[in-house]
């Protein structure tokens, strides 16, 4: 049987959604503070890429891979919609759009992860 | 390492707690607008201001956000000519409280914008939970 991949990869790409989300909370909640700079994550296809081969566990003894996941990274000054005069470069309707790309990425992935489970279940149901 | 969706919950949270404070300070504005001084030329109340923080949080390993502190606006009071009010000073001024009310409201307006996104933040980390959640349920 071919390995399945689907799985691993939908709930990899749910952790890297909800670590985005928190940052732009993160955002949103210091929109007013002076000298805040925006933050953003690495991008998915980057995180993806990014996988270096681990190291195999064969042996109790020996200490697993660590999986990938992507830290948060401030964002540059050009990708920001605006920077306040107090130094605040949260613009929080780029927020708000990102928010929304967000939830509806995941409720794709959820769907997704859904409906292949679905498939599943019926294969093995018959 | 906490879960980045509790997480993100705490830190709209905390923007929430912020914004309330901000909010408090203006109401506290507004409704001191014409308050005076007690006696013959004394200070009349002086408008508030308020200033915010961020201040990372170990546990939910994120920059949280707080009330720095609560200041006083050192900017000169509004002088009127009122001879019969209590608070004049002899020549009959009498002075008023630095609170303009259209910065106040334009202040008041900001604050709940930014706590609506803060709300709308915590709305949409529920929904990404309870689709999550849902996952569970045999369909």
């Amino acid at each position: 049987m071919e390995p399945v991949y689907l799985f691993s990869l939908a709930s990899q790409r749910n952790e890297w959604l909800s670590v985005r989300q928190a940052a732009i909370a993160e955002n949103i909640a210091n929109a007013n503070t002076p000298g805040y700079g925006a933050k953003d994550v690495t991008p998915f296809t980057a995180v993806f890429d990014d996988v270096a081969m681990p190291m195999v566990a064969t042996h109790d003894g020996h200490m697993g891979g660590t999986a990938a996941t992507s830290k948060s990274v401030d964002v540059k000054k050009g990708e920001s919609w605006q920077v306040s005069y107090s130094g605040n470069s949260v613009s929080v309707e780029q927020e708000m759009v990102k928010a929304t790309e967000v939830n509806e990425i995941h409720a794709l992935t959820t769907n997704i992860l859904k409906s292949f489970h679905r498939m599943m279940l019926t294969s093995v149901k018959g | 390492m906490v879960d980045p969706l509790s997480a993100s919950m705490k830190i709209a949270a905390s923007g929430l707690h912020a914004q309330s404070q901000r909010m408090r300070v203006v109401s506290e504005n507004i409704a001191n607008a014409d308050s005076t001084g007690k006696t013959a030329g004394s200070d009349p109340y002086r408008r508030k201001t308020v200033t915010f923080e961020n201040e990372f949080n170990r546990a939910a390993n994120a920059d949280l956000v707080r009330v720095k502190d609560v200041g006083k606006d050192d900017s000169a009071f509004r002088i009127e000519y009122e001879p019969g009010n209590p608070a004049a000073d002899v020549d009959g001024y009498v002075k008023k409280p630095n609170v303009n009310i259209l910065i106040e409201m334009a202040d008041m307006r900001e604050t709940s914008r930014s706590y609506e996104a803060n709300l709308k933040m915590m709305t949409q980390t529920r929904s990404m939970v309870m689709r999550t959640i849902d996952l569970l349920r045999n369909s």
